[in-house]
């Protein structure tokens, strides 16, 4: 493969994570939907559904410390971190990129370097996402698999029903999250262009085919 | 309460059936009779243990005091009720009874638990010559009011003393909840029909409230105590009745929470534990409309015993009033749903927007290009 006009952007740790990560997220929102929702949902028995759901969730956390392992011990974690003194406008102009100027055909603000990766909206969400509200959905999680054992920290935060409350509106926000997420990454210079980074991990640098090509001539992609 | 009357009629006419053969019985012998001799604590008497058979020293010692708070004693049975073979005390010789005494058959009084008793795994042990008797479970001159008795006192007291639950539910998740918040025989005896209790808890110490404590506080009778609360006057106490419970105790500051649990209701069913029977059905308790927790309760125990059952809504146990009791699917909060759902809704509502806005402007896109070309 020639990869002359293209940058390595996701290194292969990093894919692996992710992919492990996108899966185990699927089957803990299937089983945990099941779990709340047995008398909605029959796809799978209770018990099934719990026991699945606690040794994804178990594969999830091991994979998150490889992640934050990867990230600090590489020093690329700076990625996340966004820069405050420019972050605002920023941000605004990414948002507005994608409310307008996208539509548009204008550039995309951010350009993709391996040490630039995330636009400043992204970095914000997925710092918020990898360092508080994952950590919280698993924390909550654990404490939810063994009530007992974790008793007295669950007495102070305020009774088991306050820590599935905090488990299960993170689950809708992370639900929620993945469609956005998914959609997104449809945005790139082709439809699929993202998608294919995250298992090549190599980015297009310039613009090869335009999305209406793609969408023109399907056979281009 | 129908039921102490048939117990009660059914013990007048044995007594009036024992005075028409023996009249001399009708001289009911007193406790105090019995307890001058047996509430001497050194009081012993040498035996041979039936299954160990070596020689054992048996204590014939009755601690009044714990006696008199007893079930039976409330009840007015005596001494001589169950050890129903002393017909007399004969003070003329040393000891004024028989020197071995007929075992008592708890079964002459409990007639239905006797029979529900023998379609039991514990009877069926008799097979193997063990003999279980009621009093291996129950004790025998200290047997406590068991209907406001805590799930843990009725595990402990009971099905603790012999078996270890973590043996024979790996299957089980969460064993240490279930153990806490389930009765045994809930599962085991799936015929009981079951309650939820509630019981006062003081938020801050974690400590169970008594109930004259809560009627203290509130500063009325037990007989006010509905009244007071049960603001619509249907009997029952519902989510909003609830919360001005919980205000009411806040303001004389008491701030409570509540303990909830799964107990089996007191009848003769109870004792129906089989084996390879027990409920193992997840989704009969973890299921929205699970019959398990239709009946709840909140009990007020009287200082002599009796216990007050106030019925109490379903819908509070969905409430972050029982912030500490939670089953999946079963219990779960509402309001939750419906967060959730407009979360779901507006994720999904962003991207069919943009979608939907990005298809219309291709041809801007496009001309804009060719333009640039
Ligand atoms: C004068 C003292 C005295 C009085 C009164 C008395 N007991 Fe006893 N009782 C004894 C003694 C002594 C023994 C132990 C006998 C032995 O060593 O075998 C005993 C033994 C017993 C036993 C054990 C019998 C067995 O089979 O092991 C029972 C049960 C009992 N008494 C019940 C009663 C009851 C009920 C009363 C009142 C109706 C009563 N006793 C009144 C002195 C007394
Ligand atoms: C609810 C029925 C009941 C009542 C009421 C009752 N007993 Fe007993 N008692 C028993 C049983 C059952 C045993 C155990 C017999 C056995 O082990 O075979 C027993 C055993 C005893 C023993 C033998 C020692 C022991 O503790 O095992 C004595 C002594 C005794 N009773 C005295 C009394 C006296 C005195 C009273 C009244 C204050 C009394 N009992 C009331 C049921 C009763
Ligand atoms: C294996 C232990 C065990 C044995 C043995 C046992 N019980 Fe029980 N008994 C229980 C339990 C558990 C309950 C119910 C407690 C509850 O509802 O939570 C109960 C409840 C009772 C009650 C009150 C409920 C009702 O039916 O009104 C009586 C009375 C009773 N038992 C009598 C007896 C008699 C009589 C025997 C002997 C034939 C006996 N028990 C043997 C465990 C036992
Ligand atoms: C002389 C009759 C009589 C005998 C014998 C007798 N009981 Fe009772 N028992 C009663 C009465 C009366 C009550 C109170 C009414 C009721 O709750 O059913 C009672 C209540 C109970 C309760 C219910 C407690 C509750 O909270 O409802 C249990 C458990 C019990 N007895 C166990 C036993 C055991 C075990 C024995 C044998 C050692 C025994 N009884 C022997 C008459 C008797
Ligand atoms: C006095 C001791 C004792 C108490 C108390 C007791 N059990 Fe048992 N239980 C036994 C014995 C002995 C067996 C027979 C074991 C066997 O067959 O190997 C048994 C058998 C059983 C079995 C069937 C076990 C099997 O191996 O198939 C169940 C279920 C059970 N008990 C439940 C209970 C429950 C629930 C309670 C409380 C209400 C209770 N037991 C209280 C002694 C006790
Ligand atoms: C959620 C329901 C549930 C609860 C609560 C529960 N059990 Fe069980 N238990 C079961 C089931 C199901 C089995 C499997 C055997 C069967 O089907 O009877 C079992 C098995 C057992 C066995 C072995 C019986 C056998 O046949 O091998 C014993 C003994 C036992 N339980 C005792 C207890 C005791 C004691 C408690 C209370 C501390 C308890 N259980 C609470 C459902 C339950
Ligand atoms: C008899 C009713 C009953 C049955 C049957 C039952 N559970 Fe439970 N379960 C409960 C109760 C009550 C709790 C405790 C709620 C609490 O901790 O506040 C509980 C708690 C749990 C928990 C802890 C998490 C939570 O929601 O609090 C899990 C996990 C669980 N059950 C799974 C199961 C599975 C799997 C099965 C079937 C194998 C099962 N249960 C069968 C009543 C039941
Ligand atoms: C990271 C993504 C995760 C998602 C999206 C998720 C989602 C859910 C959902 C929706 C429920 C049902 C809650 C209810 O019934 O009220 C649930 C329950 C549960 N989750 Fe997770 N979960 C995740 C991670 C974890 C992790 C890491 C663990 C740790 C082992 C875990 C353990 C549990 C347990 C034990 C329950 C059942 C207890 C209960 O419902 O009260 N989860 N989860």
């Amino acid at each position: 493969m020639n990869h002359d006009n293209q940058i390595y952007v996701h290194p292969a740790p990093v894919r692996i994570w992710h992919w492990i990560n996108a899966f185990g997220f699927i089957i803990l929102i299937f089983t945990g939907f099941q779990i709340r929702y047995a008398d909605i949902l029959n796809l799978l028995p209770l018990q099934n559904a719990i026991t699945v759901h606690n040794y994804v969730g178990f594969a999830v956390i091991f994979n998150y410390f490889l992640w934050l392992i990867y990230y600090i011990g590489s020093g690329k974690i700076r990625i996340y971190i966004p820069d405050l003194r420019t972050f605002v406008s920023k941000a605004i102009k990414q948002m507005k990129y994608y409310g307008y100027g996208y539509f548009k055909g204008d550039p995309n603000p951010h350009a993709m370097t391996p040490e630039n990766k995330f636009n400043a909206p992204q970095q914000k969400a997925y710092l918020a996402i990898m360092l508080i509200l994952l950590p919280a959905q698993m924390i909550s999680g654990v404490f939810l698999w063994k009530i007992k054992g974790y008793q007295d920290y669950i007495n102070i935060l305020g009774g088991i029903k306050v820590i599935d409350t905090i488990h299960v509106l993170l689950f809708f926000i992370f639900t929620s999250f993945i469609f956005v997420h998914c959609y997104l990454a449809t945005l790139g210079h082709t439809p699929t262009a993202h998608f294919k980074a995250m298992f090549t991990g190599f980015e297009d640098h310039h613009e090869e085919h335009d999305e209406e090509e793609i969408l023109e001539n399907p056979q281009l992609n | 309460m129908k039921k102490m009357t048939k117990l009660l009629f059914t013990l007048g006419l044995a007594t009036l059936f024992t005075y028409t053969i023996n009249p001399a019985s009708s001289f009911a012998i007193e406790n105090s009779e019995c307890l001058e001799c047996h509430s001497d604590e050194s009081l012993t008497k040498e035996s041979t243990d039936n299954i160990l058979k070596s020689d054992i020293t048996v204590n014939l010692y009755v601690d009044e005091e714990k006696f008199n708070h007893s079930v039976h004693n409330i009840n007015g049975i005596t001494c001589v009720d169950c050890h129903s073979d002393i017909e007399e005390l004969n003070y003329d010789d040393d000891l004024p009874h028989k020197e071995y005494l007929e075992s008592v058959c708890c079964a002459n009084c409990h007639e239905e638990e006797g029979e529900a008793f023998k379609n039991s795994v514990h009877m069926e042990i008799l097979q193997k010559g063990i003999t279980m008797t009621c009093y291996a479970c129950h004790g025998y001159h200290y047997v406590m009011p068991m209907e406001a008795a805590l799930l843990a006192e009725r595990e402990n007291n009971y099905c603790l003393k012999c078996h270890n639950p973590y043996q024979y539910h790996e299957w089980l998740p969460a064993q240490e909840s279930h153990f806490a918040f389930v009765e045994c025989i809930v599962c085991h005896a799936p015929e009981v029909s079951q309650q939820i209790h509630l019981n006062f808890v003081d938020l801050v110490t974690n400590k169970l409230y008594q109930s004259d404590e809560i009627i203290d506080i509130l500063g009325i009778n037990y007989n006010e105590f509905m009244p007071m609360i049960d603001a619509n006057e249907d009997g029952k106490i519902n989510q909003q009745e609830f919360d001005s419970l919980i205000l009411m105790l806040r303001q004389k500051n008491v701030y409570a929470r509540f303990h909830a649990e799964l107990v089996a209701v007191l009848q003769p069913d109870a004792h129906q534990v089989k084996r390879g029977m027990a409920e193992k059905t997840c989704e009969k308790c973890h299921m929205a409309d699970s019959p398990y927790f239709d009946a709840v309760f909140l009990l007020l125990t009287h200082e002599d015993g009796t216990v007050d059952h106030h019925e109490v809504e379903r819908d509070v146990l969905e409430s972050y009033n029982m912030s500490h009791f939670y089953l999946m699917t079963g219990t779960r909060v509402k309001l939750l749903d419906k967060i959730g759902f407009l979360l779901l809704a507006g994720g999904a509502f962003v991207v069919m927007a943009h979608f939907t806005v990005r298809i219309l402007t291709i041809p801007v896109r496009r001309k804009r290009k060719e333009d640039k070309e």
